[in-house]
């Protein structure tokens, strides 16, 4: 009973009764309170809104405690479970990106990096950056761009060898060894997320030097192993696919068969990327896109993204 | 018996003076090789490192390459298409000299722009993919079925002119006319691969292949009247002027129509409150960006305004028209350029070109020198071809061999 208390408690305070905790005029009880909670319970500041996530389901049986605050991540690891249950075509992944909490720090881009081993000039998820305003009334914010996985995406229809398409749980592929490298696609993408594999590697100005863990030869073992897009090995080697084939973000397919979520989500520090099957409706991301704040890329295009941006 | 009917540059070199004469099969042929020797290294380096090499990008995804194979195709279907609505549906069979070269020319042509679009792909080894897996919602696919189909007949074409010995005239009758809805596919294709595009507001209007088709006859037709003044048999003959006054006044209308109708579409565009400021703004950089050069030096002063001076004062004057001609088609590539390269520069979306630095990952693209090679080797092995042609081919016709000979 204790630890329900507490939990309760901790599920009680949120980020806005938190800071005007801190700016009221209770200031110093009522910020002694806060942090009391919060070092109990660092969950609730992961929250994904002002009021602390309800706990329901499948999600008390979290991580961080029957019925206690979680993680989203955990949640929607949860959810990810679940909609892999469900038959393929029922599923609809979508992600959810809150630009109020992103920071700008682009975990997300260095861990796509990392995780479909991308070479030079390849990437799948930059962080875009805007500025508007004059002095003193700015304004800044950062957007992920992953590609948009739209449900009428202009990519498709393009490619003359159809080397590209959308699967059915509504994620736009790319077949390597279809493609001809015609380039058709990106010019039709309207969001640029599309990009050439000119074939470039990390070291391959590096000059060649003996030992085990310098030079050249040694480095090439890491950069020309095999990533695992769409579930094959593609090793890095002579002129092969994915060299000299467009390429392009494709929601980590391979580490979603495997039940874990897009290598962007996991790695954001503040959470505002989020991810999850918009069919189940008791998902986190299907609450998210029935909010007001809710937008997409470029709307009047009519490629209906399956990302969305919250505001 | 080809060589019975050979062509006026396969005549020996040196005149009754001794003095050495020039002809278009050595110029050719000379430059030719030296444009190949030049443009070696580009191929070397295209065939051994892909695409790294040139300066193209990921958000400026075609360049050069595809803006000459543009080019190309407005010069072999638009001279071809001239050509035969003249020789077959307005009954100018005084043609009939030219008819061989106008074939051949288009078959080298065709050549060249298919060569030079393989080694645009990122894996020239797949281009088989397209007629093997084709999806025809693709316009590139209709651009390479529609182009393979044309280089087919024309070969056909050419090969039953020149060693048909005039049994097959009926069957030529038909391929011509079957080229002629080919060859506007063709055109119509090649324009609708930008004009489909909805993400890029300059491709993105219905005219866009309506104009590549204006602009093809233009180029055309300054192609095939050049294509006369080079190789007619008979400079003295009184037809010829006739056929080449007439051919200017052709290109001139078409030049001056393209240019009129380029201009009422642009300033449609241009105009403040239609709605697409990107669409200006497209408009602007290729009027005052930094490419603004070749439009006005090259393609408005060179390509239009003098020529159309040239062929409009003197159009009696063989070699002056001639001049204008070449002018005219040469320059049109600045056109094929600026449609293409402008409109990728603009970055779709803000704050993109700085997202991730990278040099494949910016917008700015100016063809770097790798890229010029290639495409010197590339002319090269096409003026090559050409003037091997024009020694060894029987393209002067027997007819005109006899009368005029």
């Amino acid at each position: 009973m204790t630890d329900q208390n507490e939990v309760k408690q901790a599920s009680d305070v949120t980020r806005r009764n938190f800071l005007k905790g801190l700016m009221g005029g209770a200031g110093a009880a009522a910020a002694a309170a806060a942090f009391e909670v919060l070092a109990d319970n660092p969950a609730v500041l992961l929250a994904q809104d002002d009021e602390a996530l309800p706990v329901t389901g499948t999600l008390a049986l979290s991580s961080a405690g029957e019925g206690g605050p979680i993680d989203v991540l955990e949640r929607m690891r949860a959810e990810l479970s679940r909609a892999l249950q469900k038959p393929v075509a029922e599923r609809r992944w979508v992600m959810v990106i809150d630009l109020r909490k992103c920071v700008g720090c682009h975990a997300c881009t260095i861990s796509c990096v990392a995780e479909n081993k991308l070479p030079p000039g390849v990437v799948y998820r930059p962080v875009l950056e805007e500025e508007w305003g004059t002095y003193p009334n700015v304004g800044r914010r950062f957007v992920p761009r992953p590609c948009m996985q739209c449900e009428n995406p202009p990519c498709v229809p393009v490619c003359p060898v159809g080397a590209t398409y959308t699967n059915e749980e509504g994620i736009v592929e790319m077949n390597y060894e279809r493609c001809i490298g015609c380039r058709y696609c990106i010019t039709a993408c309207p969001y640029s997320a599309r990009v050439t594999d000119f074939g470039f590697t990390y070291n391959q100005d590096m000059p060649e030097a003996e030992g085990l863990i310098l030079g050249q030869a040694r480095a090439d073992d890491y950069e020309r192993a095999a990533n695992f897009e769409y579930g094959k090995a593609y090793p890095r080697e002579g002129r092969n696919s994915p060299i000299g084939n467009a390429r392009k973000c494709h929601f980590c397919q391979h580490r979603i068969l495997e039940g874990a979520l897009p290598a962007c989500v996991t790695t954001c520090i503040g959470r505002a990327t989020l991810f999850g099957d918009a069919n189940d409706p008791d998902s986190l991301v299907a609450e998210m896109i029935a909010r007001p704040n809710v937008m997409r890329l470029r709307e009047e295009l009519g490629t209906e993204p399956r990302v969305y941006y919250l505001t | 018996m080809a060589q019975a009917v050979a062509s006026p540059e396969s005549r020996p070199s040196t005149g009754g003076t001794g003095r050495i004469k020039l002809r278009w099969t050595d110029i050719f042929i000379g430059l030719g090789v030296i444009m190949l020797i030049v443009g070696a290294s580009g191929m070397v380096q295209r065939l051994t490192q892909g695409l790294a090499p040139t300066n193209l990008t990921s958000y400026v995804p075609w360049g050069l390459w595809v803006g000459f194979y543009d080019y190309l195709i407005w010069l072999e279907v638009g001279s071809l298409l001239v050509f035969t609505t003249l020789f077959y549906l307005t009954g100018a069979s005084n043609l009939k000299p030219i008819k061989a070269y106008a074939l051949f020319t288009g078959f080298t042509v065709v050549l060249m722009a298919l060569i030079i679009v393989l080694f645009d792909l990122g894996h020239p080894e797949r281009f088989w993919h397209v007629l093997v897996y084709p999806d025809f919602s693709s316009m590139i696919a209709w651009m390479v079925w529609l182009h393979a189909a044309y280089l087919v007949l024309l070969t056909v074409e050419l090969a039953l002119v020149l060693f048909g010995n005039g049994r097959f005239e009926n069957i030529l009758t038909i391929l011509a006319y079957l080229s002629l809805p080919m060859g506007l596919a063709l055109i119509i294709v090649s324009g609708s691969i930008f004009g489909v595009i909805a993400t890029r507001p300059l491709w993105n209007t219905a005219s866009l292949p309506l104009m590549f088709l204006i602009s093809s006859l233009a180029a055309g037709s300054g192609l095939l009247t050049l294509l006369v003044v080079l190789f007619w048999p008979d400079k003295r003959d009184e037809n010829y002027r006739m056929i080449v006054q007439r051919l200017a006044r052709l290109t001139s209308i078409l030049l001056a129509g393209g240019v009129f109708a380029a201009g009422v579409i642009g300033f449609t565009m241009l105009y403040k409150g239609s709605g697409s400021p990107i669409r200006a703004e497209g408009i602007n950089l290729i009027l005052s960006g930094p490419y603004a050069w070749s439009f006005w030096i090259v393609h408005i002063l060179l390509g239009v305004l003098i020529p159309l001076v040239l062929m409009i004062t003197m159009p009696r004057k063989p070699v002056i028209v001639g001049i204008a001609a070449f002018l005219s088609t040469v320059t049109f590539v600045a056109v094929t350029l600026n449609v293409v390269i402008p409109v990728l520069v603009t970055p779709d979306l803000e704050g993109l070109a700085t997202a991730f630095v990278d040099p494949k990952l910016n917008v700015n693209y100016v063809p770097n020198l790798m890229e010029w090679l290639m495409l010197a080797f590339i002319f090269g092995l096409g003026s090559l071809i050409y003037g091997l042609g024009l020694r060894f081919l029987p393209l002067r016709s027997r007819h005109e061999e006899v009368n005029h000979g």
